[in-house]
């Protein structure tokens, strides 16, 4: 095989590593509240600046700074759904979507605020480090941030499948009145579901802080992505946040190798349309979840 | 004889009504000539502009219930085909418009007839991606629309340049284009397609059923919407003589349609009146008072009041308005009966 072809693929593999990661979180909260978040990439954005600050103001690694960011991630989560998403449960779509569109641009501009329109970013030792894969060669960073896409997936999945709380989530998820009446606290529920979801985007945000600068509106481009991923994969399904991540990723740069870098974006959001049309439901999704129908 | 009173009150009431509309619209044909300051005319012209964008998505999002969040695509397709035939043809913006209106209604075509079986965000996220899908491709297709450094339309004024000294004629002309959105919507809501919306909105699959072809309803409302939405395109190109991907394809401008309506009240004729009333001048005056106090608090202030509004008012301003209203008449009546009642008693 063509080294340079080679070279493309493994780097949009590892694209499609951190596509999995942003994409996590999305797609456990819309398979249990039934709500696209439509500031999910915010929350993306908040973590990478915490990343930041921790850094700078503690020291703090990135690496080492993924868990406080992912308690502080879950608190932060959790009260969303409770103050603001709770009430739009039963509302219309259009709440729904306006509400978290207000949320968006809140935290947007909150950031702009607070840290400015500057780029920001933290320079860490082996962030240009790169290891020779035969006659390929691979950024530590973002082999890092494949490995933890797929850790996070294993344990979100083991939480899911072994935990009660996890059993509890994807019975809430399946069938809210059936859950409701085995006797689980849906409410409760949905707070830990909301609050892992944003976890698992807190976790995502410091682990990019090695590899991309933030600044406030950083959320708006992987926002997009990560619908894209999460519609391709399913929404609601978990492994198919992992593949659609990948199938991104490697389209973003197979297009941008053999079209052009511009046109990358272009090439899988028409993709996007091309799946919601044909397969609405993605690789692996809840079938006739585009029908929004909360059982 | 209680029948006829009725009637006659009925009767009477539609008069009213237009006596209202034309004193309003009255009002605003002799507003240039009370407010002589730029800045306010300019904030009018917005407004009015506003009025007639958000009336059309809510022909569209309102009306039919296909939340778009791609407007945005048709409105940069209108300001970019009538700025490029006049850049390279010099043909009038007029002119352009036609093509501007034609190509938006493809577009339209192309983008609503697969995606009218997705429901609520799924619809709405396909549309966000075809705008975003026709940004991308104004941004990267240099040779065509020099990319992110935009078209600068050269100031010749003149009827058929759609350029006039002072900003009054553009007021006269925006202000048409929106009686004539509000006038079709209107129009349409009394009209059969309209009642067919309103029933698949209630429930699509009973209004099938009852044969109602509701993907050509939907297909009606949404070239109608996108035409308009075409035209509202032109216009700004002309006012503001620069257009570049970021202002006319940004995904903000089809958040701001679909807010306008929204906050106004969502599927009613005047909703989007009210709400580009209330949230243009809203927004420009939190930019004015806190926009130099810290970059993006304005915008903060602003999101927090959106999220309020939809949380706590979700039928619209409009609607909280006439239940007021109601309450208040019902108020009056049963107290004016109730004093009727002591009367007769005494």
């Amino acid at each position: 095989m063509d080294v340079m072809l080679g070279q493309v693929l493994i780097s949009g593999i590892l694209l499609g590593g951190i596509y999995a990661l942003i994409s996590m979180g999305l797609t456990l909260i819309f398979g249990v509240t039934r709500i696209v978040n439509f500031a999910h990439g915010e929350y993306l954005m908040l973590s990478m600046f915490a990343a930041v600050m921790l850094s700078q103001h503690y020291g703090l690694d990135p690496y080492v700074a993924t868990i406080p960011i992912a308690v502080l991630a879950f608190l932060a989560g959790a009260a969303t759904q409770r103050f603001i998403i709770q009430p739009l449960l039963n509302a219309s779509h259009a709440s729904q979507i306006f509400v978290t569109m207000g949320l968006s641009v809140t935290l947007m501009n909150a950031a702009l605020m607070v840290w400015g329109a500057d780029f920001q970013s933290v320079r860490t030792p082996y962030e240009a480090v790169v290891l020779p894969l035969g006659p390929w060669s691979v950024g530590v960073p973002r082999l890092v941030t494949f490995l933890v896409a797929l850790g996070m997936m294993a344990g979100l999945l083991l939480f899911l499948n072994k935990t009660y709380l996890g059993k509890a989530i994807t019975a809430v998820s399946q069938d809210r009145m059936a859950a409701l009446l085995m006797g689980i606290d849906v409410n409760q529920v949905y707070m830990v579901a909301f609050g892992v979801g944003i976890a698992c985007v807190g976790v995502a945000g410091a682990v990019l802080v090695p590899i991309y600068s933030v600044f406030p509106t950083v959320g708006q481009y992987f926002a997009l992505t990560a619908y894209v991923v999460v519609v391709l994969g399913g929404f609601g399904s978990m492994l198919g946040a992992l593949a659609g991540g990948l199938v991104i990723g490697v389209v973003e740069a197979l297009s941008g190798y053999f079209i052009s870098p511009g046109l990358k974006e272009a090439v899988y959001l028409l993709i996007f349309i091309a799946v919601l049309v044909i397969r609405p439901t993605g690789l692996f999704g809840i079938v006739g979840s585009e029908e929004m129908g909360v059982k | 004889m209680m029948r006829e009173r009725e009637a006659g009150e009925r009767r009477a009431a539609v008069p009213a009504g237009y006596f209202v509309a034309f004193g309003i619209i009255g009002v605003l044909v002799l507003l240039p000539h009370v407010i002589t300051t730029p800045y306010y005319l300019h904030l009018l012209i917005l407004v009015l502009l506003y009025v007639a964008l958000s009336s059309a998505w809510n022909l569209a999002g309102g009306f039919a219930g296909q939340l778009s969040l791609g407007h945005a695509g048709f409105f940069g397709i209108g300001a970019y085909a009538s700025t490029l035939l006049f850049l390279n043809f010099g043909l009038s913006p007029w002119i352009g418009m036609v093509v501007g209106v034609l190509l938006a209604v493809v577009a339209g075509a192309a983008i609503g007839y697969p995606c009218f079986r997705l429901r609520g965000p799924f619809f709405a996220l396909a549309t966000l991606a075809f705008g975003e899908v026709l940004r991308v491709i104004a941004i990267s297709w240099r040779d065509l629309t020099q990319g992110s450094n935009g078209l600068s339309i050269p100031f010749k004024p003149g009827f058929a340049n759609m350029m006039w000294q002072g900003k009054e004629m553009f007021f006269y002309v925006v202000l048409v284009y929106a009686l004539v959105a509000v006038g079709i919507v209107w129009k349409i809501e009394r009209s059969r397609l309209g009642y067919y919306l309103i029933a698949l909105k209630e429930d699509d699959s009973a209004a099938r059923m009852l044969g109602i072809d509701t993907t050509r309803c939907k297909l009606y409302a949404m070239l109608i919407s996108a035409a308009l939405t075409a035209v509202g395109g032109v216009f700004y190109a002309q006012y503001v003589g620069f257009i570049e991907p970021y202002s006319v394809f940004d995904v903000n401008q089809s958040i701001q349609f679909a807010l306008i309506s929204i906050i106004g009240g969502l599927g009613t004729v005047f909703g989007p009146v009210l709400g580009a009333f209330i949230m243009i001048p809203l927004s420009e005056m939190l930019r004015a008072a806190f926009g130099g106090a810290a970059r993006g608090f304005h915008l903060v202030l602003y999101g927090i009041i959106l999220m309020a509004v939809v949380m706590l008012l979700p039928q619209g301003v409009s609607q909280e308005l006439k239940d007021r209203y109601k309450r208040w008449s019902r108020a009056r009546q049963s107290a004016i009966s109730r004093r009727k009642g002591q009367a007769d008693a005494t």
